[in-house]
């Protein structure tokens, strides 16, 4: 006998468009900050919280990438498997959400 | 010019990150930086046009700084949530003897230090190991008008010293004079020295500070010994300065201590003792001459003073008054002692003096638990005792430049009211430890109601953590209620303690 309880966490609508963002490609805190129009004390703590609940994984660009740019180099973010389905999730909570920010494969269509 | 405002705006948006960063709890911290680093290099390429700063881009910049600080604030206060459950593994150490006596040792230490680093402290507790000498007087011309006229000739002290006495065995003399005195390449200055023969102090007793082992004895220069008030205006209090050479007149001599004024208290007030071979004074004329008597002298003294007379070679006589200056003054030692009698006489003021060991069983502890407790409290009140002492000391000498009656009055103060409120510490601290296991009894849960005292029992009971015992400490002692009682848990309460060690 159900409940209805999901597993799904629900996020805030600030959380689930960065998620919706690094989905879209914008992996990098900056670029999540342009996509967004969110201030960096909203973007970096949300970002940090959806690390914290493993929807969202973080790495080091390699140096020698950085280095040929002539840049520091960035600290990438990636969607989780747990990320992917709480944003299917979150899309259906929020329909405009892929509107906001188009994925990568919504636009080359 | 653009070039250095630019550089200086982004000195001060990392400045802003580098603040920020303090916030970060320490093991994310360099992480948190390098990524706010390097997102600020991107913002900055992104913002700001090639050609240099713009208001508005700097404005931006800014804001994307200070963002950091609601990040950093983030990663704080998450840190902080999950504090408890890492606490959980020093549990046992929380409330127990071992976390009380290391508390008391480390308060012992900082008040050590900080007596170590305050020199009036040292000068106080150098001058207090210094027993002041015995049998010390003053020799003065019978008729003189006043002890500060110095009228003997070195001369007589010469003739004194050169011979044996049944009645004293040492002389020493001092006259006072103005000199100029240079050190290094300052300009000289006029000091009030007292030229003494070189066994002033050895004979007087007096400690001299910041001594290096055999300065004293080294032959050589002669030697000179600065006031400490002058230490501390000429030369800022520096121990450095013990060593190093001066200038008086044409004449060089070296610094080997500093002497606390409040130890002299014969005529003249000397900025500085210059200690000299008995020859180099020979000319310097009247003086003041300080013996010491035997104990054969001392049976001769009378209030305090005792009548020489001396005859001459041409049998004249001529007498002299000799007045004791072993004058006892109390030494922060002392003031000490006094203290903490004073604090054990007001203890049973402030509270019971009993533990209250009594039990509502036969139950007791074994005998090693007993003696346990016993050195517990033991060691308490071993530890607040020296801390009392140098705490006193740093209150009293934390203003104060040098031993005054201020100074000690604070320590007194300082002493008792640390003595007092240690020593009742100490004793509520046993009262509330589990005679078991020595931790604090905790979770206190008010049984019974006021209004019912004297049809039953009311009170607050306390358990002990470990499962031992419960303590029942009474709201209003009655007769048959009338301290605390311990109730020892036995194996029936374990189901209570899940997990915890309650042997």
């Amino acid at each position: 006998m159900g409940l209805g309880a999901s597993s799904d966490p629900k996020l805030s609508h600030t959380a689930a468009m960065i998620l919706q963002a690094i989905h879209a490609g914008y992996i990098y805190g900056f670029s999540v900050m342009e996509m967004t129009g969110l201030p960096s004390g909203t973007v970096y703590p949300a970002m940090r919280r959806l690390e914290r609940d493993d929807l969202i994984r973080s790495h080091w660009e390699k140096q020698s990438i950085a280095d040929a740019e002539q840049r520091p180099p960035r600290k990438y973010y990636r969607l989780t498997a747990a990320g992917k389905s709480t944003l299917d999730a979150s899309r259906k909570r929020y329909p405009l959400l892929e509107r906001l920010i188009p994925s990568e494969e919504a636009k080359s269509v | 010019m653009i070039r250095v405002i630019t550089a200086a705006l982004h000195a001060l948006d990392l400045s802003l990150l580098q603040c920020a960063s303090l916030m970060v709890p320490g093991v994310l911290r360099a992480e948190w930086r390098r990524e706010w680093r390097s997102e600020l290099w991107h913002v900055r390429r992104a913002s700001a046009p090639p050609s240099g700063a713009t208001f508005g881009a700097e404005c931006d910049i800014v804001a994307f700084c200070l963002g950091a600080y609601q990040d950093a604030w983030c990663l704080r206060r998450h840190a902080q949530r999950n504090k408890p459950a890492a606490s959980l593994a020093t549990a046992p150490f929380r409330g127990s003897a071992a976390q009380c006596l290391l508390m008391l040792v480390a308060v012992f230490v900082t008040t050590y230090a900080l007596a170590l680093f305050q020199p009036e402290v040292r000068m106080a507790t150098h001058s207090s190991r210094s027993a002041a000498r015995s049998g010390l007087i003053l020799i003065q011309v019978q008729d003189q008008e006043g002890p500060t006229k110095a009228v003997i000739p070195f001369e007589r002290y010469r003739n004194w010293s050169l011979h044996s006495h049944l009645d004293f065995d040492g002389f020493a003399f001092y006259r006072m004079s103005r000199e100029e005195v240079t050190a290094g390449a300052e300009p000289p200055s006029r000091w009030r020295v007292a030229l003494s023969s070189a066994n002033l102090f050895a004979l007087l007793g007096f400690p001299i500070q910041l001594m290096g082992n055999g300065e004293i004895s080294e032959p050589g220069l002669p030697q000179m010994i600065l006031s400490y008030t002058l230490w501390k205006n000429e030369f800022g209090g520096n121990p450095g300065i013990v060593g190093s050479l001066l200038r008086i007149g044409r004449r060089q001599v070296k610094i080997v201590g500093v002497a606390a004024d409040r130890v002299w208290k014969l005529p003249g007030q000397p900025d500085a003792w210059l200690l000299e071979p008995d020859l180099a004074i020979l000319g310097a004329g009247a003086g003041h001459i300080i013996a010491h008597l035997t104990r054969q002298g001392r049976a001769e003294m009378w209030a305090d003073r005792v009548n020489i007379t001396v005859y001459n070679p041409d049998h004249s006589e001529q007498d002299y008054l000799g007045t004791s200056i072993s004058e006892h003054t109390p030494t922060p030692w002392d003031l000490y002692r006094f203290a903490v009698l004073l604090a054990l006489l007001a203890l049973p003021a402030v509270t019971s003096v009993s533990l209250s060991e009594y039990s509502v069983s036969s139950h007791r502890p074994p005998w090693p638990r007993r003696l346990a407790r016993g050195m517990y409290l033991g060691g308490k009140l071993t530890l607040l005792l020296p801390i009392a002492y140098y705490a006193s000391l740093d209150c009293a000498y934390w203003h104060a430049s040098q031993h005054s009656p201020a100074s000690e009055y604070a320590q007194l103060f300082s002493t008792f009211v640390i003595c007092l409120f240690g020593f009742r510490w100490a004793i509520l601290d046993q009262r509330q430890r589990c005679p078991v296991c020595l931790k604090r009894v905790a979770h206190p849960a008010q049984v019974g109601l006021a209004s019912r005292t004297f049809l039953a029992w009311n009170g607050t009971e306390l358990i002990c953590t470990g499962g031992h015992t419960l303590l029942h400490v009474p709201s209003l002692p009655t007769s048959w209620f009338g301290a605390q009682r311990w109730l020892y848990l036995d194996s029936s309460w374990e189901f209570l303690f899940a997990g915890t060690d309650a042997g």
